[in-house]
């Protein structure tokens, strides 16, 4: 007995041999920072060629962020409603691209080759300066100027945020090329012993999507949702961190404010990701 | 033989005929049961080839604009085939770019990148899929909020560290980290890793186990291993985003002949932009074929191991079970 629980401390202490390296990472490149910018959150940075000074404000950096700063709030709030639009629209899309690869299609590898080149691009500041450029027509919304059409058909409130994500649309859709690799994988780890039962039952493909498809994804694409928002929020083509940066060495303000809309701007998304995890995850009982 | 009435015989005897073959022809284009008829298979390619464009045709436009010479640039009658090769535009682009400099820059950093990142979070996943200790959970959690927090939130105290550390205009910031399984998505690494290692059965460790193997024996002769298309995923994944990461390495990295194409890429962009408009007339469009060009250089090797890769890499997603 003595002897099994020595060794079970060993494994234990293996165990953590393993996460060592992974450990010692975090509290240098990650606690440490992290906690080091709370602080600073909470003053004011005055650098010097030969040092650093904090004078400790409390909230006021914060405070200022929402009612003295006459840029953040309002590229906040673009940035939330163009998520809320985008992140929809890129788990659809991923879902929608996802099932039709799935597909048994004439040059299937070929698509498949083509629909991962997103996974390449997406990081890339190669595709904005291709978009910058005009590159990004060619689908058939352009060239029918469905775009047109729907600004107008909206009330007025939600004109400026839709137009920005139609007007990059195709630029949403090269973001989820991960995406759909995650509902590919998703995909097959569906047995095709439960569709085969199906069909013996009598279901067509269009029960089989919404029975059995589309509820074994669903964890799977409450992952694809944090994925995409974990991944927008720290896109190059992000207006925030274009903001967090200029404040950052914008003599006015500086690191400290700078370090308090990185904590907001944290905070949201956390919020986020919480509300999607949780609705996403929660149990729902048929039948 | 049962007749309808007020249908003649013959009409009725064509139908009988008709009747199976009626059948068949609606199951090959409509499908049956599970299986999908000729129409569905049909628009699910016209589907997909309409997706594809939105994919294929920046790509297109890319390698159709860096071949144009002015002339063919303002000249409305040309969209995509340029009326000859005009290779001018690339060796601008090269020269602007410093080409090989920013290569061999590259594909140095990012290969000691991947390669450390692979190895480190192959050790973080498999002790947190293989063995039970005290506090895992929370720490695995830590991974998790790791993954989530943007880079904008943590980059000043890192400036501060690396100038601490004297790494500022080195290549640390963008090692050391990935020998420790963080840096560029090293969260998403070791998840990748621990889900692949807590599929594989536990007895392969308990016999090696009585076979006296130790700990790292067996990490490192059998369960790594095993793992290679999970290793194949992550590297190449590595790899990319290395090659792609602009940020944080804009941020430590101000040193000019130490940028990586992708940095050298904005760079150009700038001094091109620092030319063309100090002239009031000067068009953008003149100096697109280059910017196409440099962004065509960029991404050309990626591009190219993409290739290559390709097939492997959809198979190993498959086996690595990536999301289970």
């Amino acid at each position: 007995m003595k002897l099994k629980l020595s060794l079970a401390a060993r494994r234990s202490l293996e165990g953590f041999g393993f996460i060592m390296p992974w450990l010692i990472g975090f509290f240098v490149f990650m606690a440490f920072p992290l906690a080091y910018s709370l602080y600073m959150s909470f003053t004011e940075v005055q650098v010097t060629a030969t040092s650093i000074n904090f004078t400790y404000v409390g909230w006021a950096n914060y405070v200022h962020a929402f009612l003295g700063d006459n840029v953040f709030p309002i590229e906040l709030m673009a940035f939330i409603q163009e998520s809320l639009i985008s992140v929809p629209i890129i788990v659809i899309f991923s879902l929608l691209v996802g099932l039709l690869i799935n597909e048994d299609v004439w040059g299937r590898s070929i698509f498949r080759a083509i629909f991962f080149l997103p996974v390449i691009f997406s990081t890339s500041q190669v595709i904005t300066t291709l978009f910058d450029l005009g590159a990004g027509g060619g689908s058939f919304i352009q060239r029918f100027n469905v775009f047109n059409m729907l600004i107008n058909a909206l009330p007025e409130s939600l004109n400026s945020p839709v137009s920005v994500v139609l007007s990059r649309f195709t630029l949403v859709l090269w973001s989820s090329g991960v995406q759909i690799l995650l509902i590919l994988a998703a995909l097959k780890t569906i047995s095709n012993t439960v569709y085969e039962a199906a069909a013996i039952d009598g279901a067509g493909r269009w029960e089989a999507f919404w029975k059995i498809t589309l509820p074994a994804l669903r964890p799977f694409i409450v992952l694809t949702t944090v994925y995409t928002i974990v991944e927008l929020s720290v896109s190059p083509f992000n207006r925030m961190l274009t903001v967090i940066n200029n404040n950052m060495f914008s003599v006015r303000t500086g690191m400290g404010y700078a370090a308090a809309l990185g904590w907001i701007y944290f905070a949201l998304i956390l919020v986020a990701l919480v509300v999607v995890y949780t609705v996403g995850m929660r149990k729902v009982y048929r039948y | 033989m049962n007749t309808r009435p007020g249908v003649s015989k013959s009409a009725d005897a064509l139908w009988q005929w008709l009747r199976p073959k009626w059948l068949w022809l609606r199951s090959i284009l409509m499908g049956r049961g599970m299986r999908s008829g000729l129409v569905a298979k049909a628009i699910v390619l016209i589907l997909l080839i309409d997706v594809a464009l939105i994919y294929v045709h920046p790509i297109l436009y890319m390698l159709s604009t860096m071949m144009m010479s002015t002339l063919d640039l303002v000249d409305p009658t040309i969209r995509w085939i340029p009326t000859e090769l005009y290779w001018d535009n690339l060796v601008k682009a090269f020269e602007g770019l410093e080409y090989w400099r920013g290569l061999g820059q590259t594909v140095f950093v990012a290969l000691i990148a991947t390669a450390a990142q692979t190895l480190s979070c192959a050790v973080a996943g498999y002790g947190f899929a293989r063995y039970n200790f005290p506090g895992k959970n929370l720490l695995f959690m830590l991974v998790f909020l790791t993954f989530i927090v943007p880079p904008q939130t943590i980059v000043i105290p890192l400036y501060l560290l690396y100038r601490e550390f004297g790494w500022l205009n080195t290549y640390f910031p963008l090692i050391v980290p990935e020998m420790l399984g963080l840096g560029l998505k090293g969260s998403l690494f070791i998840i990748i890793y621990r889900q692949f290692f807590l599929g594989q059965p536990q007895s392969l460790e308990e016999a090696a186990r009585l076979d006296g193997a130790n700990s790292l024996t067996i990490f490192a002769r059998i369960m790594l291993p095993l793992a290679k298309p999970a290793v194949l995923v992550v590297s190449l994944f590595s790899f990319v985003w290395h090659w792609n990461d602009y940020y944080l390495p804009s941020m430590f990295i101000s040193h000019q002949d130490k940028w990586s194409l992708v940095r050298r890429l904005q760079g150009l962009q700038q001094t091109l932009d620092e030319i063309y408009d100090v002239n009031p007339y000067g068009l953008s469009t003149m100096t697109e074929p280059v910017r196409m060009a440099g962004a065509f250089l960029v991404i050309a090797p990626i591009l190219i191991l993409y290739f290559i890769a390709q097939r492997w890499f959809t198979e190993s997603i498959e086996r690595t079970g990536l999301v289970e």
